[in-house]
């Protein structure tokens, strides 16, 4: 294990989230069990104190996930002086096999995190606590996923061993390699172009379309979201990030966070989870739409959803189609 | 409207030391009246009052606002409901030490998500109602006991709400302060507000702006007498 | 924004009842204050020497060539400048000479070493700032020095080095090359290693593995396994550190645990007001993470500035022997003001998550006191 402060922080911070949703869960399984809205029990009474405690738990537990993916990458760049051959966070992830998986359950469980949020939201809408069962097991799904984080990541960190040799982004992203990084970056650049656009455009009107009229084209937009979320992350290694390092065979997706393209990955990344999680909300509520209490609310959060979702994917087009235009790099003729 | 239909409240269920505090009251208040639950102290009059104001669940019955149902509502929905609908007096005005009584006054809207300039002003307007723009800026550990009893009755007011309730009100004031009081609810009575007051101090209950009293023993309501 | 107001209202009642309680707040920043102090302070010592190490390695060459005999480092002979100079892609090839010096009447190692500036300066020195303060020194001293054979031979000072960095420079003393063959007895023709400059940074480790081949004696070391090395070891003396810190935070998150828990009778009964009034459980967890996040922020801004003070003006008095390590010429070193912004973030994980969790649940528990308690006290 490497004693790196950051490695500690990530560490310690992953463990007790971990014992937070753990403890969250047990009480959600009571929940599952024992509810009963009626009742002017003790225990009831109790029931739905603790249903304040658990709500501010999550929201902290999803402010926390951000931080740490952000972290978790940052310091794996860091890091990459350590090993050989690896000159940034795509090198350094790539040490053992926990790297990557360490980081895609990061992503997830910030979704899911975001996911319950929203459920949550919306429940608080309605006089009955029509989704405390709904809320409560998907808290019980999202439990395993935060503890294989930690254990993951944990089995990243204790399997770092200095002087291993790895491949970096050079060899792991390029166009020649094997494997799915290397597929993304060798995709034809015309057709991802095409693909990116087309999702995003795609995407972009069913949801204005949506905040405009409701219904309709909904749960194809939430679908979409959830799709144009993996197709801009495609983009960005196939096309995207040539554009920002001006390099036509640099494709890493970790490169652009760092200082020396202005840190202009932040606001990408961002983007793309704030939109995959509105979008994803939307979804979420529309098997409850028909649920009496919450005619009224959920349309509402649904819209603003909808419209976060909607600013985040336009902002990151925009920054995107902004840097391939504006930079003196052509990409014709790769 | 406000109906209690069949409420028990009991304390520490199932435990050795369960305590029935009220035993099956039903009990209909009228907002347009002052009533008064009269009846020795540990009769459970503090417990109905709160079971009124939407601050106590009871243990079994059912409570009515307006004709609708709030025993089974969440607390989050209950506590909007209750801070529209009620203001509260408190038997030693549990006003907030260490802060002013602007600040006192303000508190109960701070969550209604109003400007901070606009609350102030209204909070300004009621403690000159009460003549008491004076001590706006004084720390509530430097008022005299009539006046933070009238901060707490500021308190009260600032969401406008339908309902006054009062606990003991008068329990340690002297009789001029006490008249004082009785006197500011008939005034408040005139422009509107329903007034529930629970005591068992005689110029209370026995003051002629009372229209209802309610005396309550044991947790039960032995007498009703409606004055007209 | 109404809830946006409402938020203002909400802090602006908790920076009240902070100020009002502010003995037993203060305490708490202090604890918290001093935490962030001491593991800002680790990091931004460690992260500066680590760039500062970086930076003296920039300039030096990309590949030392040390001969081996029998496992260890052996004098390395002249003849191998020609060999490796012929292997394509080497630009320039040096010997170089230096040792150590044990000085017994103060205790210390100097690193004696002959420089090109300072080759053909038979009979003088020039020191390093370190050398100057430990044997009191000044230009135009002469210093003794017992040679290899038992006699001593006298240098002039000639100057005392002002580098950059004076953590790496500052032991070192510079002398010509005849009288450093002379004082150690080294034979004429042989070097203490030798370095090569490389016209291609990308064809060093191709070029170390024709050293290899070449001259199966020796060992070529790559500069970037150096730095490497560096990196590895002041992380993990942080780590270290931080390791035995983590002790210091456990005790701290226990006492920040035990101030939200042991709430004051007047406390309990103002939150009980506050709920008595029409504040919902919800918006009584608003108001303590309100004041949780105003005194986070206000002790680890304050520990992070007295930390940069610490570390860039008052040159680390409190930890520089640990982390520097066992020389006995402490380098007055200052380091250049340096933060980057993912040191902060690491931080603030290490401090404000530590907090938050065991904050969370007194909050709550504060929180959900009976608004009808206030009535029954």
């Amino acid at each position: 294990m490497i004693m790196h402060p950051a490695v500690i922080s990530l560490f310690v911070g992953s463990v007790l989230v971990c014992l937070m949703v753990l403890y969250s869960a047990r009480y959600g399984a009571t929940i599952l069990t024992r509810w009963d809205l009626r009742s002017g029990s003790e225990l009831q009474l109790t029931l739905e104190r603790k249903t304040y405690l658990i709500s501010t738990i999550m929201s902290y537990v999803f402010v926390f996930q951000l931080f740490s993916l952000f972290l978790f990458i940052f310091t794996a760049d860091k890091l990459s002086t350590l090993f050989t051959g690896a000159m940034c966070a795509a090198g350094t992830l790539n040490v053992n096999n926990f790297g990557y998986p360490t980081m895609v359950l990061k992503v997830i469980n910030f979704i899911l995190g975001g996911m319950w949020l929203v459920l949550n939201h919306a429940d608080n809408r309605a006089f009955d606590y029509p989704l405390i069962k709904k809320k409560y097991l998907l808290l019980m799904a999202i439990a395993p996923f935060v503890i294989a984080e930690t254990i993951v990541q944990g089995a990243y960190f204790l399997n770092l061993k200095a002087h291993v040799i790895t491949s970096c982004c050079g060899s792991l992203f390029s166009t020649e390699g094997e494997g799915i990084q290397a597929g993304l970056a060798g995709f034809p650049v015309i057709p991802m172009k095409i693909l990116f656009y087309g999702a995003m455009g795609l995407t972009c009107l069913a949801g204005l379309y949506f905040y405009i009229k409701g219904r309709a084209t909904g749960v194809f937009f939430s679908l979409m979201s959830i799709v144009t979320f993996g197709v801009s992350v495609a983009a960005l290694i196939s096309f995207i990030s040539v554009y920002f390092y001006e390099l036509p065979t640099h494709h890493c997706p970790f490169c652009i966070l760092q200082g020396e393209y202005h840190y202009a990955g932040y606001p990408l990344y961002l983007a793309l989870l704030c939109g995959a999680v509105g979008g994803t909300g939307v979804g979420t509520l529309f098997p409850f739409r028909k649920i009496e209490s919450l005619k009224d609310a959920i349309p509402l959060i649904q819209k603003r959803l909808t419209l976060m979702t909607l600013l985040s994917y336009l902002l990151f087009t925009a920054v995107t189609t902004g840097a391939i235009i504006f930079t003196d790099f052509r990409l014709d003729g790769y | 409207m406000i109906e209690l239909q069949r409420v028990t409240k009991v304390f520490n269920k199932g435990n050795s030391n369960e305590f029935v505090a009220v035993d099956d009251i039903s009990l209909t208040i009228d907002p347009a009246d002052i009533s008064v639950l009269k009846g020795p102290s540990g009769a459970g009059k503090t417990t109905v009052l709160s079971v009124i104001g939407a601050m106590t669940k009871p243990t079994e019955g059912r409570v009515f606002i307006d004709g609708r149902e709030i025993t089974s509502l969440p607390e989050r929905f209950l506590t909007g409901i209750r801070r529209k609908t009620f203001g509260f007096i408190f038997q030693q005005f549990n006003l907030i030490k260490g802060i002013t009584a602007l600040e006192n006054v303000m508190i109960p809207s701070y969550p209604s998500g109003e400007k901070h300039s606009s609350l102030k002003k209204r909070a300004m307007d009621l403690l000159q109602i009460l003549s008491l723009s004076g001590k706006a800026m004084s720390k509530i550990e430097w008022l005299s006991g009539g006046e933070a009893q009238r901060v707490a009755i500021a308190r009260a007011l600032i969401n406008n709400p339908e309902i006054i309730i009062a606990d003991e009100p008068t329990a340690h004031l002297d009789t001029k302060l006490s008249e004082e009081f009785i006197g500011i609810m008939a005034a408040l009575n005139k422009e509107g507000k329903g007034v529930v007051i629970a005591s068992h101090d005689p110029l209370i209950y026995g003051a002629k702006v009372v229209d209802t009293v309610v005396e309550i023993r044991d947790g039960r309501i032995v007498d009703k007498e409606e004055r007209l | 924004m109404a809830w946006i107001e409402k938020q203002r209202n909400i802090l602006d009642f908790a920076l009240s009842s902070l100020v009002r309680r502010w003995g037993k707040n203060l305490a708490l920043v202090m604890v918290y204050t001093v935490i962030v102090f001491v593991l800002a302070s680790i990091l931004f010592m460690t992260h500066s020497i680590k760039r500062e190490a970086s930076l003296i390695l920039r300039g030096s060459p990309e590949i030392v060539v040390q001969r081996i005999l029998a496992g260890r480092h052996d004098l390395t002979p002249g003849r191998y400048i020609e060999k490796l100079a012929k292997i394509p892609g080497v630009r320039e090839v040096k010997g170089r000479l230096w040792g150590y010096y044990y000085e017994p009447s103060t205790g210390a190692n100097y690193t004696m070493i002959v420089t090109d500036e300072h080759r053909e300066n038979v009979g003088t020195i020039a020191i390093g700032a370190g050398v100057a303060r430990s044997s009191d020194v000044r230009e135009g001293d002469m210093i003794p020095f017992r040679s290899s054979d038992g006699s001593y031979v006298s240098f002039e000072v000639t100057g005392v080095l002002t580098p950059e960095s004076e953590l790496v420079a500052s032991d070192v003393i510079e002398v010509s090359e005849r009288d450093f063959r002379s004082l150690f007895a080294m034979p004429e023709g042989y070097f203490t290693d030798l370095t090569l400059k490389v016209r291609n940074r990308k064809e060093v480790v191709v070029v170390a593995d024709k050293i290899r081949r070449l001259l199966p004696d020796t060992r070529p070391i790559l500069r970037d396994e150096i730095l490497r090395t560096y990196d590895a070891i002041f992380d993990w003396r942080s780590g270290l550190l931080i390791v035995v810190f983590t002790g210091a935070i456990l005790a701290f998150s226990i006492f920040s645990w035990d101030k939200a828990t042991s709430l004051s009778f007047e406390e309990k009964k103002e939150m009980g007001v506050l709920k008595a009034v029409g504040w919902e459980t919800s918006e009584v967890i608003a108001m303590k993470s309100w004041e949780g996040i105003v005194v986070s922020l206000t002790s680890f801004l304050l520990g992070v500035i007295l930390a940069y003070m610490h570390v860039f003006f008052g040159s680390s008095i409190l930890f520089m022997p640990v982390l520097k390590g066992w020389s006995v010429l402490y380098p007055h070193f200052k380091l250049v003001p340096y933060v980057d912004p993912y040191q902060l973030a690491a931080l603030f994980f290490l401090t404000v998550v530590p907090y938050t969790a065991a904050t969370i649940i007194p909050s709550w528990r504060a929180a959900i006191i009976d608004p009808d308690s206030v009535m029954r006290l």
